[in-house]
Protein backbone atom coordinates (compact mmCIF):
# COMPACT_ATOMS: atom_id res chain seq x y z
CA UNK A 1 0.00 0.00 0.00
CA UNK A 2 1.08 3.30 -0.76
CA UNK A 3 1.94 6.27 1.77
CA UNK A 4 1.40 8.94 -1.19
CA UNK A 5 -1.10 9.72 -3.32
CA UNK A 6 -0.50 9.30 -6.80
CA UNK A 7 -0.07 12.89 -7.14
CA UNK A 8 2.77 12.94 -4.50
CA UNK A 9 4.53 10.52 -6.16
CA UNK A 10 4.61 12.60 -9.51
CA UNK A 11 5.52 15.53 -7.75
CA UNK A 12 8.41 13.37 -5.74
CA UNK A 13 9.48 11.68 -9.02
CA UNK A 14 9.85 15.11 -10.78
CA UNK A 15 11.54 16.25 -7.83
CA UNK A 16 13.76 12.89 -7.83
CA UNK A 17 14.43 13.07 -11.54
CA UNK A 18 17.53 15.13 -11.05
CA UNK A 19 19.37 12.22 -9.65
CA UNK A 20 22.58 11.06 -11.81
CA UNK A 21 24.26 8.57 -9.45
CA UNK A 22 23.02 5.19 -7.47
CA UNK A 23 21.59 6.27 -3.95
CA UNK A 24 21.39 3.17 -1.29
CA UNK A 25 19.39 3.74 1.76
CA UNK A 26 21.09 1.57 4.24
CA UNK A 27 18.50 0.73 6.84
CA UNK A 28 19.57 -0.09 10.20
CA UNK A 29 17.51 -2.28 12.44
CA UNK A 30 16.73 -5.52 13.95
CA UNK A 31 14.65 -8.67 13.59
CA UNK A 32 13.78 -9.76 17.11
CA UNK A 33 12.71 -6.28 19.26
CA UNK A 34 12.20 -3.88 16.75
CA UNK A 35 10.80 -0.16 17.53
CA UNK A 36 7.93 -0.09 15.73
CA UNK A 37 9.06 3.26 13.94
CA UNK A 38 11.54 0.59 12.10
CA UNK A 39 8.68 -0.78 10.38
CA UNK A 40 7.37 2.91 9.35
CA UNK A 41 11.05 3.70 8.37
CA UNK A 42 10.83 0.98 6.09
CA UNK A 43 7.76 1.79 4.52
CA UNK A 44 8.85 5.10 3.34
CA UNK A 45 12.17 4.02 2.17
CA UNK A 46 10.62 1.39 -0.04
CA UNK A 47 7.61 4.05 -0.95
CA UNK A 48 10.84 6.06 -2.34
CA UNK A 49 12.58 3.82 -3.74
CA UNK A 50 9.42 3.06 -5.64
CA UNK A 51 9.86 6.40 -7.13
CA UNK A 52 13.20 6.39 -8.99
CA UNK A 53 15.02 3.61 -10.48
CA UNK A 54 18.38 4.50 -8.89
CA UNK A 55 17.22 4.37 -5.42
CA UNK A 56 17.39 0.90 -3.89
CA UNK A 57 17.45 0.16 -0.04
CA UNK A 58 19.60 -2.49 1.81
CA UNK A 59 18.36 -3.53 5.45
CA UNK A 60 20.84 -4.35 7.39
CA UNK A 61 21.04 -6.45 10.87
CA UNK A 62 21.87 -4.50 13.42
CA UNK A 63 22.72 -7.26 16.14
CA UNK A 64 24.26 -9.33 13.57
CA UNK A 65 26.49 -7.00 11.13
CA UNK A 66 28.15 -5.11 13.96
CA UNK A 67 30.85 -4.88 11.91
CA UNK A 68 28.89 -2.92 9.42
CA UNK A 69 27.58 -0.69 12.12
CA UNK A 70 30.76 -0.22 13.87
CA UNK A 71 31.57 0.63 9.86
CA UNK A 72 28.88 3.54 9.80
CA UNK A 73 28.86 4.47 13.20
CA UNK A 74 25.41 3.29 14.34
CA UNK A 75 24.65 2.49 17.68
CA UNK A 76 21.00 3.84 17.75
CA UNK A 77 18.39 2.07 15.66
CA UNK A 78 16.23 2.85 13.19
CA UNK A 79 19.21 4.64 11.45
CA UNK A 80 19.19 5.16 7.87
CA UNK A 81 22.66 5.64 6.19
CA UNK A 82 22.89 7.53 2.54
CA UNK A 83 25.70 5.83 -0.22
CA UNK A 84 25.94 7.72 -3.55
CA UNK A 85 27.31 4.75 -5.38
CA UNK A 86 28.17 2.51 -2.58
CA UNK A 87 30.51 5.77 -0.96
CA UNK A 88 29.26 7.06 2.32
CA UNK A 89 27.99 10.32 2.06
CA UNK A 90 28.12 10.93 5.76
CA UNK A 91 24.56 11.89 5.91
CA UNK A 92 22.64 9.96 8.91
CA UNK A 93 19.15 10.20 9.82
CA UNK A 94 17.84 8.51 13.04
CA UNK A 95 14.34 7.45 13.86
CA UNK A 96 11.63 7.06 11.30
CA UNK A 97 11.78 10.04 8.46
CA UNK A 98 8.18 11.04 8.69
CA UNK A 99 6.07 13.72 8.39
CA UNK A 100 8.16 16.77 7.61
CA UNK A 101 11.62 14.80 7.93
CA UNK A 102 10.13 12.85 4.95
CA UNK A 103 11.02 16.17 2.73
CA UNK A 104 14.43 16.31 4.25
CA UNK A 105 15.08 12.59 3.07
CA UNK A 106 14.04 13.47 -0.67
CA UNK A 107 16.27 16.44 -0.58
CA UNK A 108 18.92 13.79 1.21
CA UNK A 109 18.57 11.69 -1.65
CA UNK A 110 18.90 14.23 -3.79
CA UNK A 111 22.25 15.53 -2.36
CA UNK A 112 23.49 11.85 -2.25
CA UNK A 113 22.15 11.72 -6.21
CA UNK A 114 23.83 14.57 -7.30
CA UNK A 115 26.99 16.07 -7.12
CA UNK A 116 25.89 19.61 -5.92
CA UNK A 117 25.53 20.76 -2.18
CA UNK A 118 23.51 23.17 -3.08
CA UNK A 119 25.31 25.56 -0.50
CA UNK A 120 26.19 29.07 -1.58
CA UNK A 121 29.44 29.90 -2.77
CA UNK A 122 30.44 31.70 0.43
CA UNK A 123 29.48 29.09 2.64
CA UNK A 124 31.45 26.32 0.42
CA UNK A 125 34.37 28.47 0.76
CA UNK A 126 34.02 28.81 4.79
CA UNK A 127 34.15 25.27 4.72
CA UNK A 128 36.73 24.78 2.77
CA UNK A 129 39.02 27.40 4.61
CA UNK A 130 38.11 26.04 8.45
CA UNK A 131 37.49 22.15 8.23
CA UNK A 132 40.72 20.19 8.45
CA UNK A 133 39.26 18.39 11.56
CA UNK A 134 36.07 15.83 11.76
CA UNK A 135 33.26 17.31 12.44
CA UNK A 136 29.69 15.80 14.00
CA UNK A 137 26.68 17.57 12.95
CA UNK A 138 23.40 16.57 15.17
CA UNK A 139 20.36 17.92 14.38
CA UNK A 140 17.64 17.21 16.50
CA UNK A 141 14.20 17.41 14.81
CA UNK A 142 10.45 16.60 15.25
CA UNK A 143 8.05 15.42 12.65
CA UNK A 144 5.51 17.82 12.77
CA UNK B 1 27.99 20.80 4.42
CA UNK B 2 28.44 16.79 4.42
CA UNK B 3 28.44 17.23 0.44
CA UNK B 4 31.57 19.95 0.84
CA UNK B 5 33.81 18.08 3.59
CA UNK B 6 34.78 14.49 4.37
CA UNK B 7 35.33 15.85 7.54
CA UNK B 8 31.77 16.45 8.09
CA UNK B 9 29.21 14.03 9.36
CA UNK B 10 25.42 15.00 9.50
CA UNK B 11 22.82 13.10 11.31
CA UNK B 12 18.77 14.26 11.53
CA UNK B 13 17.57 12.89 14.80
CA UNK B 14 14.10 12.45 15.39
CA UNK B 15 14.03 13.91 19.05
CA UNK B 16 10.92 11.99 20.50
CA UNK B 17 11.98 9.09 19.28
CA UNK B 18 15.18 9.02 20.93
CA UNK B 19 14.76 11.10 24.37
CA UNK B 20 17.67 9.75 25.77
CA UNK B 21 19.97 11.40 23.34
CA UNK B 22 17.21 14.97 23.39
CA UNK B 23 18.40 14.32 27.10
CA UNK B 24 21.70 14.56 27.12
CA UNK B 25 22.02 17.57 24.70
CA UNK B 26 19.29 19.36 26.45
CA UNK B 27 16.89 19.62 23.39
CA UNK B 28 14.26 21.88 24.91
CA UNK B 29 12.77 22.99 21.33
CA UNK B 30 13.86 21.91 17.28
CA UNK B 31 15.73 22.53 15.48
CA UNK B 32 18.55 22.43 17.72
CA UNK B 33 22.00 21.50 16.24
CA UNK B 34 24.82 20.36 18.02
CA UNK B 35 28.58 20.19 16.86
CA UNK B 36 30.89 17.85 18.07
CA UNK B 37 28.80 17.46 20.75
CA UNK B 38 29.31 20.66 22.44
CA UNK B 39 28.60 23.71 20.46
CA UNK B 40 24.73 24.06 20.43
CA UNK B 41 22.43 25.90 18.53
CA UNK B 42 19.05 26.31 18.64
CA UNK B 43 16.66 27.24 16.15
CA UNK B 44 17.16 27.63 11.86
CA UNK B 45 19.18 30.64 10.61
CA UNK B 46 20.23 31.91 7.59
CA UNK B 47 22.91 29.79 5.64
CA UNK B 48 25.82 31.54 6.33
CA UNK B 49 25.05 32.46 10.02
CA UNK B 50 24.34 28.63 10.53
CA UNK B 51 27.43 27.47 8.82
CA UNK B 52 29.64 30.03 10.63
CA UNK B 53 27.81 28.82 13.89
CA UNK B 54 28.73 25.28 13.32
CA UNK B 55 32.46 25.83 12.36
CA UNK B 56 32.82 28.11 15.82
CA UNK B 57 33.71 31.25 13.44
CA UNK B 58 32.41 34.69 14.75
CA UNK B 59 29.68 36.51 12.94
CA UNK B 60 30.32 37.78 9.80
CA UNK B 61 30.31 41.81 9.76
CA UNK B 62 26.94 43.54 8.74
CA UNK B 63 27.21 45.38 5.88
CA UNK B 64 26.88 48.82 6.19
CA UNK B 65 23.93 50.89 5.88
CA UNK B 66 22.51 51.52 2.56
Amino acid sequence: MSLLSEHDRQVVRDHLARIQHRVTLLLFTQTIGAPETALMARQVLDELASLNDLIRVEEVNFVLEKDRAAQYGIDHIPAIVLLSDDTDTRMRFLGAPAGYEFMSLIEAVILAGTEDSQLDPQSRALIAANVSAPLEIQVFVTPT
Amino acid sequence: MARESAHIRATCIEATEFMDLSRTFRVTGVPKTVVNESIEILGALPEEMFVREVLGLPEAESPPEA
